[in-house]
């Protein structure tokens, strides 16, 4: 049998999922992206249009959904990693128990968000345990389900996020090698010190990484805040369901798919900032 | 370890102290609740401020054993679950290796358009594909909901894979190449035997993450394909709020998920799950 060209094995190799995701990924989002401007779209005439665009930057509700989609994607994330980051570094550590809780941690992985939310119904919601507990302490409990700031949603959503984030970063905390602290110990760095300027920024590409990861989850979310978040506002995702499904809107949701879409991408090149300049400055892989 | 983190050792112990609370808290209790939830008696009732049942019955078990709606969405999320691993892993072993083993031309190109689906929401993907899917009349359909959710498990797959692969020394693979074997008996007998592992622990978790999708499932295939989320949905998104059904349909989802999870947990080490999702 003749050898073919490595390239044209390569190619053949990836055709299977790299074709796969051109035909059920790519391309819709390509005829999601055109259709925003109205061109090839559902129901529209084909010609170009700036209308929906101007539909959603001119309505109200619109402009509020994608500021709430935002802050539900940044804060939940902050406090994911403001719990993940202690809990990855006292996973490394060594102490009795250590398997089972390194087991134990990653359980709300598989808990589907639903889950998750009814969860927060039960513990947080006006009647719900929490409530129960501490009203004889003297304490009444805020409004935390359907509420303003929506923090319903952020526990339910950084409660999924934390064991994924743990995950990732302790993975590159783990990677850096030893010496690399033990020097900076024997030259005189507190283990703080050294935790900060030693393994944070080394550990940084997969810190920003679970970040990215956890953003754009929380985005694009639609069940949790449906759920758990205010009446008003409500988040793009789910005005594109509405105006999918009970408006039949399609270049609106076009449109809005885009702006989400537009902010995920801004976020993955600072992502891509962050570790490119980090690879200038320590030289070499860092992973 | 001690000397590294400047810690004494018997302070260990107070990690375990402080872990075993923080989990207790956020994982015990939680799942406690839901649990009691589930066995709430109808007849009396679990109102504030008790804080726990007043007495506990197994209406609802029984209900949700004699009810098809749930049988039949739990042996539906099992099906598509098998057919979203299958179709996934089929898809990802040849890309796999390509990224593991061979050198070619955009290859960067190629793992980051790869990847690009973690990076894009799922309700985008989502409200895409069901652009197209009205046309191909897959819209509302089993296979179109196993075809949207593979667009989400794919890369996982193959990132799982390709790390697992890039272990495999390249001499078995030449010395099996020299001594006759072609490309199949290669993946046959090297391929496929010695990634088994990165097989198992990523079929494992590509299962979970069809089994507790929802997004992407709910727009494609409700109301006519009803996984076990997509019901639970129903009970907790509807006018009334049906707490011990929405509990025992939360267990019914939960304890294979576990059980497949914990199985998950011991092929596949951390590093290699980390390699998976941690690197973009």
């Amino acid at each position: 049998m003749r050898r073919l060209p490595q390239g044209v094995v390569a190619a053949l190799l990836v055709l299977p999922s790299g074709g796969y995701l051109a035909l059920f990924f790519g391309l819709p989002l390509l005829l999601a992206f055109l259709g925003s401007f109205g061109l090839y779209a559902r129901g529209g005439d084909g010609g170009f249009t700036l209308r929906h665009y101007a539909d959603l930057f001119g309505t109200q509700a619109y402009r509020d959904g994608l500021v709430f989609s935002t802050y539900l994607a940044i804060v939940p994330t902050l406090v994911s990693l403001a719990i993940s980051l202690p809990l990855a570094v006292g996973l490394a550590q060594t102490f009795p128990g250590r398997k089972l809780f390194n087991a134990l941690y990653k359980v709300p992985l598989v808990v589907p968000g639903i889950v998750a939310a009814f969860i927060v119904m039960t513990l947080f919601d006006r009647g719900g345990l929490a409530a129960r507990l501490l009203t004889p302490i003297g304490i009444d409990l805020p409004k935390i389900v359907r509420d303003d700031w929506a923090v319903g949603v952020i526990i339910a959503t950084a409660w999924k996020a934390v064991p994924f984030m743990t995950l990732i970063i302790g993975g590159s905390l783990g990677a850096i090698q030893k010496d690399i602290i033990l020097a900076a110990r024997t030259l005189g760095a507190t283990p703080l010190t050294a935790f900060w300027r030693i393994q944070i920024p080394l550990a940084l590409p997969g810190i920003t990484a679970a970040f990215l990861l956890t953003f754009i989850g929380g985005m694009g979310a639609f069940a949790v805040p449906n759920l758990l978040g205010p009446v008003y506002p409500l988040p793009l995702s789910v005005h594109m369901y509405v105006n999918a499904f009970e408006r039949n809107n399609w270049g609106l949701v076009a449109a809005m798919g885009t702006m989400l879409s537009l902010i995920s991408v801004l976020v993955l090149l600072a992502y891509y900032r962050t570790t490119r300049s980090l690879r200038t400055a320590y030289g070499g892989e860092v992973r | 370890m001690t000397a590294r983190s400047g810690l004494h050792p018997s302070d260990g112990r107070w990690i375990t102290v402080g872990l075993g609370a923080s989990l207790l808290i956020a994982l015990g209790l939680p799942l406690i609740v839901a649990l009691l939830w589930s066995f709430m008696d109808p007849a009396t009732g679990w109102f504030a401020p008790d804080i726990l049942p007043p007495s506990y019955a197994l209406d609802h078990w029984e209900w949700a054993a004699r009810n098809t709606d749930i049988t039949q969405a739990l042996l539906l999320s099992v099906g598509i679950g098998l057919a979203v691993t299958a179709l996934t892993a089929l898809l990802a072993l040849p890309t796999a290796y390509a990224l593991a083993k061979l050198p070619f031309a955009m290859k960067r190109a190629v793992e980051l358009f790869i990847l690009a689906p973690l990076i894009v929401p799922g309700i985008i993907v989502a409200v895409g594909i069901g652009t197209i899917f009205f046309r191909l009349d897959l819209a509302f359909s089993m296979p179109g909901v196993i075809l949207v959710q593979t667009v989400g498990t794919l890369p996982f797959m193959i990132r799982v894979l390709a790390a697992t692969i890039e272990a495999i020394p390249n001499d078995l693979i030449n010395a099996a190449r020299s001594l006759g074997a072609g490309p199949a008996a290669v993946a046959r007998h090297i391929l496929i035997p010695l990634a088994w592992p990165g097989f198992v622990a990523g079929g494992l978790l590509t299962f979970i993450s069809s089994f507790e999708e929802f997004e992407k499932t709910f727009i494609i295939g409700s109301p006519f394909v009803q996984t076990l989320p997509v019901i639970l949905w129903g009970y907790l998104g509807g006018r009334v709020m049906v707490f011990p059904t929405a509990a025992v349909v939360t267990f019914i989802l939960l304890v294979p998920m576990l059980i497949v999870f914990f199985l998950a947990e011991r092929v596949l080490r951390d590093d290699v799950m980390a390699a998976g999702m941690g690197k973009l």
